[in-house]
């Protein structure tokens, strides 16, 4: 098991990593030419903002079942507490929308 | 029994023969892609537009590495370069140099470009996030996707875009094509530059070459460098080449129909050629009339390539015209 080890490191210590791969070198081969575009240009995932706004508004929801029972017993305190939560929640959705997080295009 | 060098040809003008010559060898293996090569070889004197795209092209080469100037002269950054003499046979040479950088006696060659990334993006916005806004910003320095009508079922994918070209071993020496693709289906074409001049006398080389790429891309390899290798003189070996190729189903692999412009598609453009092997006075047909991009947008990527190589050089020519001029290509780039 020793003998693996110690031959792996040399392996690795042999190996040419004295040339480290440069930006020109990392682009791809197009004989020459040149991407206009990333290449994650074709795997963007356009839902990811909205799905983070919609995870944070399905917390909430579960917070509100319990908050539901609270309320009968609390009345109009537990009431403002909840507007007040809605509130900060709701600066995120406007905040998405001013920087267009809900247009497809 | 050595193993061949394995070398990848950037042509230059006029230099068709030669490196025709040069595939032929035995002792030397042109790869298709730069990745697998060890020697870059120059050959002939490279258009001052295609400057750039060589300079990417030698950076692209994994060490160790080292580049020929076959009858041409070296850039100014090339240092140590090898240099041939336009009637030397290179063979020799690049045989010593391969031997020398396995030993890590020669030194590899370093980029030729600065080690920049292509789009910087770092500290770029106003939070250095690399662009702007969310939707639409270009973190990385780069444009995100964005949608385009789709030519099959309207479905919307994203597109992506590119310059293919001009050293790319499937097309025509020379000839740079700015594509749009959805998938592997072409949604747009332009002509960037226009394929070399296979130079004086050089038609029936440019001809067996032409029938050579057309039958890589048909995955015929072993045909393929035979028709590369073939003496285009020796009335024999030819006739046996053609015969071979018309057994080996070449022709039926090509798709029926695909391509057509002035009555003849891309089967019947490449019997004629397969047909004219080894006749120097053979004419391509007439002018077809028309442009080489129109043919493209709706192809997926290995029928577009077989389009394009199913035209001879002088019909080419005058299917693609320049379309891209080169301040716009260079702004589009940002290179």
């Amino acid at each position: 098991m020793a003998l693996i080890f110690a031959l792996a490191l040399l392996g690795q210590l042999a190996s040419p990593s004295s040339w480290p791969t440069s930006w020109p070198q990392a682009m791809p081969f197009l004989g020459g030419g040149d991407q206009g575009a990333h290449a994650w240009q074709r795997y963007h995932i356009r839902y990811y903002s909205m799905t983070l706004l919609f995870i944070a508004f399905e917390m909430e929801m579960m917070f509100m079942y319990p908050w539901a029972v609270v309320f009968v017993a609390e009345g109009m305190k537990a009431m403002v507490e909840m507007g007040m939560f809605l509130a900060i929640l709701s600066v995120g959705i406007v905040y998405g929308w001013r920087e267009g997080v809900f247009r497809w295009q | 029994m050595r193993a061949p060098i394995p070398v990848f040809v950037a042509t230059g003008r006029g230099w068709l023969g030669p490196c025709r010559k040069l595939a032929a060898s035995a002792d030397i293996a042109v790869v298709a892609n730069i990745r697998q090569a060890a020697i870059l070889i120059v050959a002939g004197e490279p258009r001052d537009e295609d400057r750039d795209a060589l300079r990417r092209l030698h950076d692209q080469m994994p060490h160790p590495r080292a580049t020929a100037w076959w009858g041409t002269r070296p850039f100014a950054e090339a240092d140590s370069a090898l240099e041939v003499s336009a009637t030397d046979d290179p063979g020799p040479l690049l045989r010593r140099a391969f031997a020398a950088l396995l030993a890590r006696v020669r030194e590899s060659e370093p980029d030729w470009l600065p080690d920049d990334p292509p789009n910087p993006w770092r500290g770029e916005g106003d939070h250095g996030q690399g662009g702007k806004g969310m939707m639409g910003g270009t973190p990385y320095g780069r444009p995100m996707a964005m949608t385009a009508d789709d030519l099959r079922d309207g479905l919307a994918l994203d597109s992506f875009s590119f310059t293919v070209g001009p050293f790319y071993p499937s097309l025509p020496p020379g000839l740079a094509l700015e594509l749009v693709l959805q998938g592997d289906i072409i949604q747009s074409a332009r002509i960037v530059r226009p394929p070399l001049d296979p130079g004086k006398g050089a038609a029936d080389a440019c001809r067996s070459m032409i029938v050579g790429r057309m039958l890589h891309l048909l995955e015929l390899d072993a045909l393929a460098r035979r028709c590369e290798a073939v003496p285009v003189d020796d009335r024999d070996a030819v006739a046996a080449l053609r015969r071979r190729i018309g057994a080996s189903g070449a022709m039926r692999a090509i798709p029926d129909g695909l391509g057509r412009i002035a009555g003849a598609d891309a089967r019947t453009r490449f019997t004629r050629m397969v047909a004219a092997l080894g006749d120097a006075e053979a004419s391509s047909f007439a002018g077809p009339g028309g442009r080489l991009v129109d043919l493209l947008p709706g192809l997926e990527w290995s029928e577009a390539m077989l389009v394009i190589n199913s035209f001879s050089h002088r019909d080419l020519v005058a299917l693609a015209p320049r379309e891209v001029e080169p301040e716009e290509h260079r702004e589009g780039h940002g290179t």
